[in-house]
């Protein structure tokens, strides 16, 4: 792998002595982390558990903000943004390790969740979520509620999910991280497919060294610092 | 899908709960329909009776708890004679248990007066004159008493020979018993005493001139109250100690149906903490989540407040058949108090969610995504 350290095109974001702690202080989950990441990258994110890597991801999807440090998107300070929700209704899909899909909504209306407040009739919405569940193999499950998916499926539907919304940005922490080695390359295949089709810059958290290698760079962190970015 | 079928599914999650909580606000709104329809039903009764039999003014000692206190008969020569007084009438009125009827509006009226006028004889006669020992029943009476032409009745001390059954053209007129007032005067220990007085002004005579008509009879006899037919209701001490009731219940079952309303949101958004988180995540705001669980909480309200109102009507339809109720009102459900019914039902829902949806929009996301 020789990707640069500092990616060459347009920068997505650029974070300078991020830190985050928890608990007045007395938990620091990150403790000064500087990173650069570039349009269309494939960040991969690995270390030990515990070290502070859902942190991040939360930090840059801004579903938590930092306790010190400056945080640009696309040159803008996120520090500012009074209404987070805009931000990553707007550029941001997120998929989580276990999912998170909603139980008493069926596969299809799961999809549609990130389309409330954009653009668009309830009809194209669900024909969005139609045509993106047919290209994760799961045009068969459209009605079906999450408990009837297996793991794998599940997984799929909610990379169908993070999509729904166009977002310029996939945060993933550790997708495959409920899956057997089967599904985990079924799923990774089609979460590297999509993003190539979908131009999205993806930033994906995982345990598994042979997956973070698909990355175009990794980033390694160990006690809520960054060790090593090749 | 659109943001209703979210609500829908949002209450659907707990079927349960949610058919309880709507059972709760249904029973309070209920309560409001049963006890505002009576009440107004009552007030539209007794309009209606002092409309068909057209008195214009109702003198009575009002000091007394529900039934007007009895004073000396003759007042009602005094008034007869005041300038604007086209006729006066003395009325005893009681309501007693009769029989096996646990409570009749008997009226002792003034022989040969105006207020014999509308009843009209569907059965027997009227009495000869008023010494005879004679009562006619209204037809609601005569059916709650199960009495026919020809039959005793035995009213406090004396007994009578119903001599005849009479269609009185309002529910009040209908549900009573009628007699002489010397007859219910020795009947019930009132001798020489009434509690009404009766008057149709004289023609032509302005608003202007009734009203200082009323102010002149209660300058001349302290402790009496003329009050104009339309203000009758609104001025009857029992009226009003019943809808001060009515109100209370009311009132006390809407905070009720709040309590339940809240504690099932308050419920609701701690049990979905995650799958807000999730929905945070996924680009919704703050703002979108706190609709949602508004807007269930004004479904819930507005389910209740239907349900609510044909309970309500249920009730008012059985009341309306007891032995109680017949005879003193027909319960009135328009379509005005429906939709008020509704309407506060909703509001409940509203208020209710307030407080839950406020607790929403404090989840922090990440928090709520690992819980
Ligand atoms: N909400 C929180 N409150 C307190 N401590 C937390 C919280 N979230 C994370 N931590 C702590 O911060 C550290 C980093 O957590 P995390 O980012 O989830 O690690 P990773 O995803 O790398 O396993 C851990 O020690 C964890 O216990
Ligand atoms: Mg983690």
């Amino acid at each position: 792998m020789s990707a640069p350290a500092v990616p060459s095109g347009e920068i997505v974001y650029e974070a300078a002595g991020l830190t985050k702690e928890y608990d007045d202080g007395r938990v620091a989950a990150l403790r000064g982390v500087d990173l650069t990441i570039g349009q269309g990258e494939f960040v991969s994110i690995v270390g030990p558990s515990g070290c502070g890597k859902t942190t991040l991801l939360n930090m840059l999807g801004l579903l938590d903000r930092p306790s010190s440090g400056k945080l640009h998107f696309r040159g803008r300070d996120l520090s500012g943004i009074g209404d987070p929700a805009a931000y990553r209704a707007r550029e941001i899909g997120f998929i989580f390790q276990s999912f998170h899909l909603l139980p008493n909504f069926t596969v299809e209306e799961n999809v549609q969740m990130p389309m409330f407040g954009l653009p668009g009739s309830p009809r194209e919405r669900r024909a969005r979520a139609v045509e993106l569940l047919e290209a994760v193999g799961l045009g068969h499950r459209l009605d079906h509620l999450p408990v009837k998916l297996s793991g794998g499926e599940r997984q799929r539907a909610a990379i169908a999910r993070s999509l729904a919304n166009r977002p310029a940005i996939l945060l993933a922490d550790e997708p495959t991280g409920n899956l057997d080695s089967k599904n985990s390359a079924h799923v990774m295949d089609i979460l590297l497919r999509l993003r190539e089709e979908h131009r999205v810059t993806l930033v994906m958290v995982t345990h598994d060294q042979e997956l973070a290698r698909h990355g175009t760079r990794i980033v390694r962190i160990k006690d809520g610092q960054i060790v090593s970015a090749s | 899908m659109n943001f209703l079928q979210v609500i829908f599914r949002g209450l659907w999650r707990r079927p349960v709960r949610t058919g309880l909580t709507v059972l709760g606000i249904a029973i309070g709104i209920a309560a409001v329909v049963a006890l505002v329809g009576m009440a107004s039903g009552y007030e539209k009764s007794v309009v209606d009776q002092l409309d068909t039999v057209g008195i214009d003014v109702v003198v009575s000692n009002m000091q007394g708890g529900i039934m007007p206190k009895a004073f000396e008969e003759s007042v009602r020569e005094e008034i007869a004679s005041m300038p604007g007084v086209g006729e006066a009438n003395a009325t005893l009125m009681q309501m007693l248990s009769v029989e096996d009827a646990p409570m009749m509006v008997v009226y002792g009226r003034e022989w040969e007066s105006f207020t014999w006028e509308q009843l009209q004889v569907v059965d027997g006669r009227m009495p000869r004159d008023a010494r005879e020992n004679a009562v006619v029943l209204g037809k609601l009476a005569a059916e709650v008493l199960g009495k026919k032409t020809g039959d005793k009745l035995q009213v406090e001390a004396l007994e009578f020979d119903v001599v005849g059954i009479v269609d009185g053209k309002s529910v009040l007129e209908n549900g009573a018993i009628n007699m002489a007032l010397p007859r219910f005067q020795a009947a019930s220990g009132y001798e020489g005493r009434a509690n009404f007085i009766n008057i149709r002004v004289t023609d032509g005579l302005p608003p202007e001139g009734i009203e200082s008509l009323c102010r002149d009879i209660e300058a001349r006899h302290p402790g009496l109250r003329a009050v104009q037919a339309g203000e009758v209701v609104g001025t009857s001490q029992g009226f009003r100690m019943a809808q001060a009731m009515s109100w209370s219940t009311s009132l006390l079952a809407l905070v009720v149906g709040v309590l339940g309303v809240m504690n099932t949101m308050l419920m609701s958004v701690f049990e979905r903490k995650h799958e807000i988180g999730v929905l945070l995540a996924l680009g919704w705001s703050r703002a979108r989540i706190m609709s949602l669980i508004l807007c269930e909480s004004a479904v819930m309200g507005f389910l209740g407040g239907v349900v609510g109102v044909v309970l309500g009507a249920v009730t008012l339809a059985i009341l309306e058949q007891t032995p109680f109720v017949r005879g003193f009102l027909e319960p009135d459900l328009g379509w005005t108090l429906a939709l008020q019914a509704v309407l506060i039902a909703v509001a409940v829902g509203i208020v209710s969610g307030l407080y839950p949806a406020w607790r929403s929009s404090r989840l922090s996301p990440s928090t709520a995504l690992q819980g």
